[in-house]
């Protein structure tokens, strides 16, 4: 039996394993994405459950060698707020704040895991209505042993003030690391990219995003819709799952109109399949995930892995909830919660939409493109929100309270291959250049034609032949 | 290999002076490098020119020339130039697969099928992480948009200002249509935020020297004892348009090359390549724009312009020094 003493083990975290644990589960591009996920969180509660008119907003954001800064006019923090929440380490469960809008931030930890990221030395200013006030994250701060609380500093010179309610944020003494990615052209394409595509929603509707002075443009991830009630759509699923309202969509993108020829000789080693082809996935407007060609969205999982063959086909999914963390997402916010019940429960449908495509690129494989072109002529290309509005429409949906759902391969709208054989066989083989140049020679008198046009013509010859001799 | 490349110099005089900048950056690191001491590497073509050419103006001793083509291969054997060169009967990738490289080099990634350009442009990004400090390279990239495809006429709407066709709300433009194809070839590397613009015989040639710039920047990411320096770009035209880039790997505390290479006249990045596109001149013609200051007023005819858009005369003015003369002579 024993008995309590008054001696006390301690058992707070060290801010040393706190910020090394913290900023371990996020790379560098992400932490910048989850700072721009704040402003538009902020845009969203300035606009209190209105509609958010993005074209208002801007944020500007600067990567250089020796500091980084985002700046956005998306509201401010709340001087309360600051005091009590937006600086802790973790949400607190009193905090009520959002409960009726669709934001995103759910942990209470992106500011400060982007910030401990980057580097040693920090200024978060922030002007809320007329209140400005800056807090100082500095390096004596984060080597001091405790958890002291940050200092609230009010300006006192005008450039300390900010010209309209908005929040910068400002890093200086980046890592070595850091410093050196921030530096680098390359990075700055990929955060750039990573903007385009994770905010498209935003983007489009007028959200203005400078990257070190140049506006980031959208990517648009759409699929192929025909004007026609009986031409072909993509596959379409909506319905509300766990408080989630799931809309799936699943057709041709605009990338290669409908395979290309030339392209009928290249190899798995030419393969670079454009970005928005495969599985995107969006929560509460945000892309979580862009272009996913791996088994996390099902391929490879009772359908084929992903091949070149595919790249014309697009997936979108998205997940609409006032509930944040009923969203099937992770902490980071660019990846995936695939436990969760919604999750599940939309990839059977998802892989469903695929066997259409599927099974529509295996019908036209070895077609040549015009004939496809045809009859998607008057198709034009469309995001997910348009894609299930132009399709509900139509009177072959199957309709009910509480979902939408429409199959192309059912409703027989999509486009078959003109004399379809089902005993087709493909012939491949390689030859050096130099005999092919020969046997181009003479047969088209240029040394260049398409090795594929060669080959089909020397199978003819042999037919010919092979026919004439009554084999 | 394309039929253009086995023209003689003399009927490509942008690409003569594009080889003369080349051959005048080497000479100009010579010194700072000891490049006579370097390996070149490269693709030689039927007659081995270049190799002719490094060897006369720089001394490099150890040459490799390598060819696909066993024709080629064997014309080179008899066409060699000096002794030493080795020639080897391979494709570039596995002759490079298959090299350790013992001292610093100077390898030329003379490319000219367009399709592959992804893999060369990686290729060339992932060198300069295998080769020794203070090796040069350098790449050539077919730069004819064209060669993204032509779409059907169908598939296709025109928009010139105000004006379009009727159907272009359903149809993309030429350039958008090669845009699309750009980003299907080149993916990753695709620079965020390139616009159709940049899809014309203009400046499609920049739009490739970007790709090429970021594919290298993000290799030299994962390198923290070198650094890049970029010292020639080129994007010229007779026939074919073709871009070229060259760099320095230097290590990442040592800024001597880059101050040797500032001092250069011709230094040239791929953000700002030169542009080389000037028409055949007659012998009067180019001795009229050497010797007199106002060229422009003393021809009283207009040069032709190409589709790179540049003036010949300015051009003329920039690189006369090193513009080729040719003339027959009876053998």
């Amino acid at each position: 039996m024993t008995k309590p003493t008054t001696d006390r083990a301690e058992a707070s975290p060290t801010k040393r394993f706190f910020v090394s644990m913290l900023t371990r589960d996020i790379n560098l591009a992400d932490a910048i994405l989850d700072l721009l996920d704040n402003c538009l969180d902020g845009a969203l509660r300035l606009a209190d459950g209105g509609d958010v008119d993005y074209a208002q907003h801007f944020v500007k954001i600067e990567l250089t060698a020796d500091h980084f800064s985002i700046e956005d006019n998306c509201g401010g923090i709340p001087r309360d707020v600051a005091k009590n929440y937006a600086f802790k380490m973790g949400r607190e469960p009193d905090d009520d704040r959002d409960s009726d809008s669709e934001t995103i931030g759910m942990y209470g930890v992106g500011m400060k895991r982007a910030i401990f990221k980057m580097g040693r030395e920090a200024l978060v200013r922030t002007r809320y209505g007329d209140d400005t006030f800056e807090v100082p994250i500095t390096s004596a701060w984060l080597e001091a042993k405790g958890w002291d609380p940050l200092p609230i500093n009010e300006p006192t010179e005008v450039n300390e003030q900010l010209a309209e309610p908005g929040t910068v944020i400002r890093v200086d003494e980046l890592y070595d690391g850091v410093a050196r990615h921030f530096a680098n052209e390359a990075f700055e394409n990929e955060v750039r990219t990573a903007i385009a595509e994770h905010f498209t929603m935003f983007l489009q509707w007028g959200l203005k995003v400078d990257l070190n002075g140049t506006p980031v443009e959208p990517v648009f991830v759409e699929v192929l819709v025909s004007d026609r009630a009986d031409g072909p759509a993509p596959f379409v699923f909506q319905k509300t799952i766990d408080d989630v309202l799931v809309s799936i969509t699943v057709g041709l993108n605009t990338g290669r109109s409908l395979g290309n020829d030339d392209d009928e000789d290249s190899g798995f080693e030419r393969d670079r399949s454009s970005a928005t082809a495969g599985w995107t996935v969006l929560c509460n407007d945000r892309a979580v995930i862009v272009g996913d060609k791996s088994r996390l969205t099902g391929w490879g999982d009772g359908i084929p892995l992903y091949h070149p063959q595919f790249a014309i086909l697009t997936g979108i999914i998205e997940f609409r909830s006032k509930v944040a963390d009923k969203l099937p997402v992770t902490t980071t916010k660019r990846a995936l919660d695939t436990s969760s019940n919604v999750w599940l429960e939309s990839l059977v449908k998802m892989k469903e939409g695929m066997r259409v495509w599927i099974s529509y690129t295996n019908q036209w494989k070895n077609h040549p493109r015009a004939d496809q072109s045809n009859f998607w002529e008057d198709s034009k290309p469309l995001s997910l929100g348009k894609t299930i509005a132009a399709v509900a429409l139509r009177t072959d949906v199957k309709k009910s309270e509480s979902q939408i759902e429409f199959n192309p391969q059912k409703a027989k709208v999509l486009p078959e291959p003109p004399g379809k054989t089902p005993s087709s066989r493909r012939i491949v083989f390689s030859r050096p250049t130099e005999e092919l140049r020969l046997v181009s020679k003479m047969l088209f008198d240029i040394d260049d034609e398409k090795p594929g046009i060669i080959g089909e013509k020397c199978f003819e010859l042999t037919l010919a032949k092979a026919v004439k001799q009554g084999v | 290999m394309g039929a253009g490349s086995s023209l003689p110099y003399r009927l490509r005089p942008n690409k003569a002076v594009d080889r003369e900048l080349f051959l005048s950056m080497l000479m100009r690191l010579a010194p700072a490098l000891s490049l006579e001491k370097h390996h070149y590497i490269g693709l030689g073509g039927p007659f081995l020119e270049d190799f002719r050419l490094v060897h006369a103006r720089l001394g490099v001793a150890r040459m490799t020339c390598i060819e696909t083509e066993e024709e080629v291969h064997k014309r080179q054997l008899f066409n060699r130039p000096i002794a030493s060169i080795e020639c080897i009967h391979e494709t570039l990738e596995n002759y490079l697969d298959g090299h350790d490289f013992e001292c610093p080099a100077i390898v030329w990634l003379d490319y000219t099928e367009p399709k592959a350009i992804t893999e060369q442009i990686e290729r060339f990004a992932r060198t300069i992480g295998m080769v020794p400090m203070g090796s040069i390279l350098r790449i050539t990239l077919n730069a004819n948009p064209e060669s993204l495809g032509k779409p059907l006429p169908n598939d296709i709407s025109v928009e010139v200002g105000d004006a379009a066709s009727g159907d272009r709300a359903l149809k993309p433009t030429v350039q958008e249509w090669r845009l699309a194809r750009f980003k299907e070839r080149v993916g990753q590397l695709f620079p965020s935020g390139l616009s159709p613009e940049g899809m014309t015989h203009k400046t499609y040639g920049s739009s490739i020297l970007r790709v090429v710039k970021l594919a290298v920047e993000k290799e030299a990411l994962n390198f923290r004892d070198r650094q890049v320096v970029w010292s020639l770009a080129t994007h010229y035209k007779d026939g074919q348009a073709m871009v070229t880039a060259a760099l320095v790997v230097c290590p990442a505390d040592d800024n001597s090359i880059r101050d040797i290479l500032d001092g250069w006249e011709f230094r040239s990045t791929p953000d700002a390549p030169h542009r080389l596109d000037m028409p055949a001149l007659s012998t009067l013609e180019r001795l009229t724009m050497e010797s007199d200051d106002d060229a422009r007023a003393k021809l009283a005819f207009s040069l032709p312009k190409s589709d790179m858009g540049e003036d010949p005369i300015d051009v003329f003015k920039k690189f006369y020094r090193i513009y080729p003369h040719f003339s027959r002579v009876e053998l």
